[in-house]
């Protein structure tokens, strides 16, 4: 069996993605399951989308814990624990990046063994929220590193999953994955499939066993207020209001009452500050402040500056 | 200019460090979350959110929550039967004197517009009918967000949702929910928007010195769901008033008030043309008569509303 993940940020076109891949297989006689994982896939966020394809029926269920190839739509995702790019990757695994960094950077940086292909945009946007082609490179490159897809059942797949939209868009949708299944011609059938994982071999994790108790005690009560600030929202950020405290004007509310995410506060001076953990990046911040005072930076270079996150 | 500086001084007044906890899982820009946090900065922690299934259902996932208070969770349809069930309940405890006057909370509905326009319209009559003392809160992203923005009794005429496609978008009509609501004669009903931020907060403030069955209506702008960039989020609400698509009004006393009429108005095309719901209006070639069509509509209401 095949066990394909891909990983990319919401708005990247990953789950359309799984769909194109699930299509192609499906369209060569295999049995298939593609779905994303179901959760707030918002924009920018991390999500995942999975495909398992086989020439018997699955019965395998759920998330893909060990995939024979794994595939990056955006690479500021491999840094981030919570978008778990790395999870159950073994030696046998292939991983393709969307990146303009070499393979053997990729190597030396997660120590890995596994075999590393890069993808690169034709072009680096400023926000790399916008990879509307994304979707198609990725399903073009994985039909050809699997080996098993022809180019023509990849075409006719995503035409038939991108019917929707103008003629125009599907072109460069079939251009940009053509292109890429194209560039990964060398590598052509470089990811093997996985071995059947029966359910007889299934270990159960340490399950901490919870008795039966009255609801007053065992429902999921939260016992502190706006609990939400744990969560850090900031690594769906694409790009990065920056203020600049001397054109700002301490209007007082600006910046602050519009930010949807309570991610602005303004000082007894009226000086605002960002809360970088929680800010999403929507940048209306930039297009409200009126003396123009904050300015956008891309994520990913504001990151270089500041020395790599990791 | 003694009446703008007044204003400029409530600007002031606004509050600058916010209640509602960060780290919600809402869309980056979203109208609805901006409108609720500028609530609930009014309305204070002393509430308890009742909250039907929809975006907004996402704010509080065990153990995760951006409020400071209870929030409960409730099927789609029925979250002012909720609201009866946590008011009902705070009576109770205040009869027996286990809650004292000054904990008493403010129960508050929270839905988005398939459960206010929709399904949850039956509850919302009961409860009214009942004089329920309660707030609800629609916000309005004229569709099924959630679940990817499918057409609700909220969607415009002609905007294109997940199930209207084709040139001419939706078939029907956004329902008037302002009009049913206020057919209830409850003590308060208003429309507001996450990006006029002193009317929202100056009828809050109302809301909040009443009892019985208080209702507002957000406009929430929807960068998925109605196609553009987060960034412009505030504008095209703005735009929503200014072209007099979304009417700033309130309900009290037995009166309809307009709290902010647009002078001069401006053509509701600015709005369309800004968001990718509408964007079948303007290619690959105008559609002049749904143009008009949608003008004249807002020509209409405008018409009928007495300076
Ligand atoms: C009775 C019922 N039908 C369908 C659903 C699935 N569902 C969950 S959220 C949602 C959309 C709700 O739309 P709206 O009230 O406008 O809120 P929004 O998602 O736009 O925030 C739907 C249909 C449900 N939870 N309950
Ligand atoms: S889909 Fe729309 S309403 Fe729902 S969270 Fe996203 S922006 Fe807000
Ligand atoms: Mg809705």
């Amino acid at each position: 069996m095949y066990r394909i993940r891909f990983h990319g940020r919401g708005g990247q076109g990953m789950k359309t993605a799984s769909r194109m891949l699930g299509s192609a297989f499906f369209a060569e006689g295999f049995e298939v399951q593609d779905a994303p994982r179901y959760g707030a896939e918002r924009r920018g966020a991390p999500i995942f989308a999975y495909v398992r394809a086989d020439r018997a029926p699955i019965n395998e269920r759920g998330i893909i814990r060990q995939p024979d190839l794994v595939i990056v739509a955006d690479d500021s995702l491999v840094a981030v624990p919570a978008a778990g790019v790395l999870g159950g990757m073994t030696s046998d695994t292939v991983l393709l990046i969307n990146s303009h960094e070499s393979p053997d950077t990729w190597r030396h940086r997660l120590n890995a063994q596994s075999t590393i292909l890069v993808l690169p945009e034709p072009f680096e946007p400023e926000d790399h929220a916008e990879l509307p082609y994304a979707g198609a490179a990725c399903a073009g490159a994985a039909a050809q590193l699997l080996g098993v897809i022809p180019w023509a059942s990849m075409e006719q797949a995503l035409r038939h999953e991108l019917a929707e939209l103008a003629p125009a868009v599907i072109e460069t949708n079939v251009t940009r994955a053509r292109t890429a299944f194209e560039r990964m011609e060398p590598h052509r059938g470089c990811v093997r499939e996985g071995r059947a994982v029966s359910a007889a071999d299934y270990v159960p994790p340490n399950w901490v066993e919870v008795p039966f108790e009255a609801a007053r005690i065992s429902a999921p009560a939260i016992h502190a207020p706006a609990t939400s600030v744990e969560v850090k929202t900031g690594l769906w950020r694409t790009l990065r209001p920056v203020i600049d405290y001397d054109r700002c004007s301490r209007c007082w509310w600006v910046c602050s009452s519009f930010c949807p995410d309570s991610a602005i506060n303004v000082d007894a001076a009226g000086r605002p500050e960002i809360d970088y953990d929680h800010c999403k990046g929507c940048m209306i911040c930039v297009a409200q402040c009126p003396p123009h005072a904050i300015e956008t930076i891309p994520e990913h270079d504001a990151q270089a500056a500041e020395g790599g996150k990791e | 200019m003694s009446a703008r500086e007044a204003m400029i001084k409530r600007m002031k007044d606004l509050p600058s460090t916010h209640l509602l906890g960060t780290g919600t899982p809402m869309c980056a820009g979203c109208g609805g979350l901006e409108a609720l946090h500028e609530v609930y900065d009014v309305l204070g922690e002393n509430s308890v959110f009742v909250n039907a299934a929809g975006c907004m259902t996402l704010l509080s996932v065990y153990p995760f929550t951006p409020f400071r208070g209870s929030w409960l969770y409730t099927a789609m349809a029925s979250a002012p039967a909720g609201a009866q069930g946590v008011r009902d309940a705070l009576d109770i405890l205040l009869e027996k004197k286990r809650v004292t006057k000054a904990e008493d909370l403010e129960v508050a509905v929270l839905t988005g517009d398939g459960a206010a326009y929709g399904m949850g319209l039956s509850a919302t009559s009961g409860a009214i009918e009942r004089n329920l003392d309660f707030l609800y809160l629609c916000y309005d992203n004229e569709g099924y967000g959630n679940t990817g923005q499918q057409y609700s009794g909220a969607t415009p005429h002609a905007a294109k949702t997940a199930t209207s496609g084709g040139p001419r978008g939706f078939a029907g009509y956004k329902k008037d929910l302002f009009a049913i609501w206020v057919a209830h004669k409850p003590a308060y009903v208003a429309t507001v928007v996450g990006a006029e931020p002193l009317d929202l907060a100056r009828k809050i403030e109302k809301a909040k010195q009443l009892t019985g069955p208080r209702l507002i209506i957000a406009l929430a702008p929807c960068p998925p769901g109605w196609g553009y960039d987060p960034k412009d989020s505030v504008d095209i609400g703005r735009l929503a008033v200014r072209t007099g698509v979304w009417p700033l009004k309130e309900y009290v006393d037995g009166k309809v008030v307009h709290t902010k009429i647009p002078h001069p108005r401006r053509p509701v095309e600015e709005y369309l043309s800004k968001q990718g719901r509408f964007a079948h209006l303007f290619a690959p070639k105008r559609n002049e008569a749904l143009l008009a069509q949608l003008q004249a509509k807002v020509d209409a209401y405008w018409a009928q509303v007495s300076e």
